[in-house]
């Protein structure tokens, strides 16, 4: 059936949990383009019939222009899936740079091809550069923050001589500190400490 | 246009509908699995995707019949006891889909049966929600549409927000896309 695969491409998508990502179905996507390029060709030959038979295109409703209209419904529709599965994923990508911060852990790089990496990079970079001008860190205080100190746990070896507030840290798994929150937000959104309440 | 790149918009219209083709078509025999040459012949019936049979029905090349969900049996069961109704395995997108299809094919009591299913499931739906242990859900959802499910995450969602707020706890998360917390083996 027209349009089935391209469908596919969108349930896949849409059976992730919410923000999570696949990988690029690269080769179910070009089992659509290819699709397409049927669809298209179908569509000129009949056009050419239509012509040859010297039928005026805009009035004829023949056989012919019916089905030149099916194979344009179902390009344009397989259009709109291809639109919607590179959106969407884009959407994601984009909100992966206030989440998680401009370097991605390999695993997420590894979901990702190549121009969704150029975008996530150039979304990345067009971020910096707005918020170099403001002079203001727009990816921390995501909540409203009530006190300027918290109390987190290690959860990982950090490093023993991480500077932050012109004071050294000494970060190694399972010890406990008191941190600016925004300094702290960024490892607690990596995984790397988790924000002790109470 | 606003929701042109919906995937449930997208989904739905991927459901199957009936039609009878009022004209020929060249060179689509794909469709019509008893065609003998490659192309579709008037009078045919064929079952094609919502979003080609729309667009077909407005070109009127073809006549769309009701979905089997909105038939006579569904709305007898559906009067006998609206919630208990497994409405997801007759139509994944019960409502949205028959919002669309109800000036389609001209029922008029298509819009009514769906707003009297739909606020006889409601009450339901919401109390399971805040009342259904964890354990007996995925059999409670199971009966539900994508739309009931919505709603039936919202509530639980917001109960748990509730809750959240009411105990207070660790304001900052990690992002969930890095995954559950899992320690990596040492």
């Amino acid at each position: 059936m027209y349009g089935r695969r391209a469908s596919q491409l969108l349930k896949e998508l849409s059976s992730n949990e919410k923000s999570q990502l696949t990988a690029f179905n690269t080769d179910m996507f070009g089992e659509v383009l290819k699709e397409c390029n049927t669809h298209h060709l179908e569509l000129q030959s009949l056009m050419r019939k239509i012509q040859e038979e010297g039928l005026d295109m805009q009035t004829t409703r023949n056989a012919d222009h019916f089905g030149a209209v099916i194979h344009h419904l179902s390009l344009m529709r397989n259009k709109r899936c291809l639109m919607a599965y590179a959106y969407n994923r884009a959407e994601v990508i984009q909100s992966l740079r206030w989440m998680v911060g401009p370097v991605l852990p390999q695993e997420i790089q590894a979901k990702l091809n190549q121009s969704e990496k150029e975008y996530f990079k150039n979304h990345s970079a067009a971020l910096e550069a707005y918020m170099s001008e403001l002079d203001l860190d727009l990816t921390v205080d995501m909540v409203p923050p009530k006190d300027p100190y918290i109390r987190v746990r290690l959860l990982d070896d950090i490093g023993d001589d991480v500077v932050l507030d012109d004071q050294t840290h000494n970060f190694v798994r399972h010890s406990i500190h008191l941190l600016k929150r925004t300094d702290a937000e960024q490892y607690i959104s990596q995984g790397l400490m988790e924000e002790l309440s109470g | 246009m606003a929701q042109y790149y919906d995937i449930d918009d997208i989904v739905m219209e991927e459901e199957i509908v009936s039609v009878v083709f009022q004209v020929a078509a060249n060179g689509v025999g794909l469709l019509d699995p008893s065609a003998e040459t490659n192309s579709v012949a008037q009078g045919s019936k064929v079952e094609l995707p919502f979003w080609l049979a729309q667009e077909l029905h407005v070109r009127q090349a073809v006549a769309m019949n009701v979905l089997a969900c909105f038939n006579q049996k569904t709305r007898k069961e559906v009067q006998a006891d609206a919630a208990c109704v497994d409405l997801r395995n007759r139509c994944p997108y019960f409502y949205e889909l028959g919002c669309k299809i109800a000036p389609l094919v001209g029922d008029r009591t298509i819009g009514s049966f769906l707003l009297y299913t739909f606020s006889s499931r409601y009450k339901e739906v919401l109390s399971k929600a805040h009342s259904a242990a964890f354990v007996v859900a995925p059999k409670f959802l199971s009966i539900l549409t994508k739309e009931e499910i919505h709603l039936y995450e919202a509530a639980r969602s917001s109960m748990a927000a509730f809750k959240k707020w009411r105990v207070g706890g660790p304001r900052f998360e990690r992002a969930s896309i890095l995954g559950r917390k899992r320690r990596p083996a040492d």
